[in-house]
């Protein structure tokens, strides 16, 4: 259960395995590059508009500064003017002469109204126009604030006229005029529009959009803006607030930065100056672009290059895998013989090795079989050579040919050796088929095993049924000879069943498994009776061997005959054939 | 002028021969300096002393592009003059409610003989020279004096009596205290006053630009 989450990661190639893991390594690292990169854009490009705001709002604070000194100077050099002294040098001002005069000043200092105030504030005389009325107050104000300061002049903004759909924001200064200084004896009062003009002029320096709010209370409403009208109507009735904000004009996100603009008349004014985020944001748009091409181009190489790449890398993997097939089947006579120096290719040359021990291993084996049975062989390659014994019950039969040295001295060596090794072909296959082992080949003698190395049930009978089968295939092989034009050849068999002691003889140096004993002795015997004439039987086995054999066999009992080495003669049968 | 009050009040003393008492004033700014120029004056609004001016003119003069002296404490009715002893002419003027003049350019002796008949301050300026101020005090009571250098203001023939002291400087407005003067009156009243940063024009010390470079 414990790895059931990892099987949907196991796959059945090596290939697809590879796949993922170059392609999933390459979505990790370059997504991440690519957020990273997209989140400090953004933020890099949030943090200069947010500078740039600030710096926008000093500006805008310069500009009405550095228009109110140039205005205080110029009232400055206009207040000590003798024609403006001489106005007061008279018991009694006239208001109008003043009001004229005045017309002359605001002339000559470019602004829209001019307002001139006694010492206490109350008034001399003016320009006249619209904003004669509405601009008394906020002067007003404005002489009681400059009384108290060190440089007495004084500035604020003010909606004019206060109420009314007319009403426009003017930035309004008061200076005063000294007979001579300190002696205030009078004060100017100066409007300037905060109009279109000045807006435009601010975006020019700052880059920035600037939009000027009014409200009476609540809702503020643009005023003066250098957005286009469609976009500043959507940000109509927004709701302003000191500090930055972002918001979305004509559908596109603008960082902000409000700053109030204090009134000296009734409601609310700031100016609002803007920057859209996304033309801020162009140049990293066109970076961003660029990587999630890269990105998509990397992830359609590595997929087209991967599969390739694991191919190359499985290949080899699986002509090893198949190699392997290959000896399993037993072939250890092909080679890989990779050309490589790799991991890949020292495999490859420790396969070719392991192919060379196994053909040695089998080779060896072969040989083995060949010298010694293969059952004996498979126990001495499973076994090893232990000089170990074992006391158990087998058959041993004992075959030879009579007369056979006599016969071979008629025929040249070759002729003898090839007959011999044809007639020992014929039995030694009889006995592999019964189960049987030869344990050796002595002359023109063979002595055969039933039941041991591997022990076998039916060791009699099956050793009885294969001397049968021997006599037949004899009477096979003489009808060859005869065709052949050669003697006929005759041989005796000896069975005898007993218990022997089997094992590995020999020294050290040279070992024979083989088996010893009386049983050995006894079949050995027999084999010698049947060159009794009196028993006319080529096949002689005892009464164990019978009794053990359960089967049925003709038979004919010859008695008991004395055997070397034991105390009781031997009850023999002559064998005629099975049932 | 100090002198020609000295003269009045010793005179005033001698009529009523050890029936007069004094007030000297100190007059200091908040960090405890003397305060000169300051004008002490000693009233009873219940019984207002009569004021009678001099027979002759009090000099303010015009001399290195200043006026001097800087504060004039004057009874009204009394004539001033004000003779340039520059080689430039100055144009002396005052839009001061309690005398509004102005003696066009002139130099050497005042053309013009300037008598001030309403109790205020008038402040005098030049129409050319924007740093020169000076101011002229004008009393309606004849105890009064101007402090000096350590800030000191001797007011004497003071007849026993409940005053108001008030002392008045260009910078610092007018501050006062009641009092009670005896026979034997010789007290120092200390008057700290809160000075304004001076805010008169400050000339280049070799004004007229021969050295301007």
């Amino acid at each position: 259960m414990a790895e059931a989450p990892f099987r949907m990661f196991r796959f059945r190639r090596y290939g697809s395995r590879l796949l993922l893991l170059i392609v999933g390594l390459l979505v990790l690292a370059l997504g991440a590059n690519f957020a990273l990169v997209v989140r400090a854009n953004r933020r890099n490009a949030n943090e200069r508009i947010h500078a740039d705001l600030d710096k926008g709002a000093l500006l805008f604070t310069h500009r009405v500064n550095a228009r109110l000194d140039d205005l205080s100077s110029r009232a400055a050099l206009m207040s000590g003017d003798y024609a403006i002294r001489q106005l007061f040098l008279e018991d009694r001002t006239d208001p109008a002469t003043v009001s004229s005069a005045l017309e002359t000043y605001r002339v000559r200092m470019g602004v829209p109204f001019m307002a001139l105030l006694a010492a206490d504030g109350s008034r001399l005389g003016d320009t006249g126009g619209p904003l004669a009325a509405a601009a008394l107050k906020p002067f007003q104000d404005l002489v009681a604030r400059a009384a108290l300061e060190d440089d007495p002049k004084a500035h604020g903004y003010a909606r004019l006229p206060p109420n009314g759909p007319a009403g426009m924001l003017y930035s309004l200064l008061v200076v005063p005029i000294y007979a001579p200084r300190p002696e205030i004896v009078a004060w100017i009062g100066l409007a300037l529009p905060i109009d279109h003009r000045f807006a435009t002029e601010l975006k020019e320096d700052a880059l920035l959009e600037v939009t000027f709010y009014y409200g009476a209370s609540g809702a503020m409403s643009p005023v003066e803006s250098t957005l286009p009208p469609a976009a500043l109507a959507a940000a109509a009735s927004s709701n302003i607030e000191e500090g930055d904000r972002t918001v979305s004009v004509g559908g596109e996100p603008y960082v902000t930065a409000d700053r109030d603009l204090p009134l000296i008349t009734p409601g609310r004014a700031a100016i609002a100056l803007q920057r859209s985020l996304r033309a801020e944001l162009e140049p990293s748009l066109v970076l961003e672009r660029f990587l999630l091409i890269l990105l998509l181009a990397s992830l359609g190489v590595a997929a087209a290059v991967a599969p390739w790449f694991a191919r190359n890398l499985s290949r080899p993997l699986r002509t090893l895998a198949e190699h392997t097939e290959v000896i399993a089947r037993g072939d250890y006579t092909s080679r890989l013989k990779l050309d490589r120096v790799d991991e890949i290719g020292q495999l490859a040359t420790a396969f070719d090795r392991m192919s060379e021990g196994l053909a040695e291993r089998d080779k060896v084996r072969d040989l083995l079989e060949k010298n010694v049975s293969p059952e004996v062989a498979a126990q001495l390659m499973r076994d090893g050579s232990a000089l170990g014994g074992e006391e158990r019950e087998i058959t041993v039969l004992f075959v030879d040919l009579r007369r056979f040295t006599a016969m071979s001295e008629s025929l040249p060596p070759r002729e003898v050796l090839a007959l011999l090794n044809r007639y020992f072909d014929r039995m030694s296959g009889i006995v592999e088929i019964y189960h049987g082992i030869v344990d050796k080949y002595m002359g023109d003698e063979i002595m055969a095993l039933f039941g041991a190395p591997v022990p076998l049930v039916d060791h009699a009978n099956n050793a009885i049924l294969a001397a049968i089968e021997m006599k037949s295939a004899l009477a096979r092989l003489n009808a060859e000879l005869e065709a052949e034009g050669l003697a006929r050849l005759k041989f005796g068999i000896g069975i005898n069943t007993g218990s022997i002691i089997a094992g590995n003889i020999g020294s050290s140096r040279r070992l024979n498994y083989s088996v010893i004993g009386d049983g050995v002795n006894v079949a050995a015997r027999l084999q010698n009776l049947t060159r009794m004439s009196q028993y006319e039987a080529d096949i002689l086995v005892t009464a164990s061997t019978l009794a053990a054999s359960k089967g049925r066999f003709r038979t004919r009992p010859l008695g008991a005959v004395p055997v070397r080495g034991r105390d009781m003669p031997v009850e023999i049968f002559a064998v005629d054939g099975a049932e | 002028m100090k002198r020609l009050a000295a003269a009045v009040l010793l005179a005033a003393s001698l009529l009523t021969a050890r029936a007069a008492g004094t007030v000297r004033v100190f007059t200091r700014d908040t960090g405890g300096r003397p305060v000169a120029d300051a004008v002490a004056y000693l009233s009873d609004p219940d019984s207002p002393a009569p004021v009678s001016p001099p027979a002759d003119p009090v000099a303010i003069t015009q001399k290195d592009q200043e006026f001097s002296p800087y504060v004039t404490p004057i009874v009204v009715g009394t004539k001033v003059v004000f003779p340039n002893l520059d080689n430039v002419q100055h144009h002396v003027y005052s839009v001061s409610p309690a005398k509004r003049f102005e003696i066009p350019l002139y130099i050497g002796d005042s053309k013009e003989t300037i008598v001030f008949d309403r109790p205020g301050i008038v402040t005098l300026g030049c129409n050319i020279h924007d740093w020169m101020v000076a101011y002229v005090f004008v009393l309606s009571t004849p105890y009064y004096a101007k402090t000096g250098a350590d800030g000191t203001a001797e007011v004497s023939g003071l007849p026993p009596g409940r005053y108001r002291l008030e002392v008045w400087h260009p910078r610092a407005g007018t501050v006062g205290r009641d009092l009670v003067v005896t026979e034997s009156s010789d007290t120092t009243q200390v008057i700290s006053v809160v000075l304004k940063p001076d805010h008169r024009i400050r000339r280049a010390p070799d004004a007229g630009g021969a050295d301007y470079k």
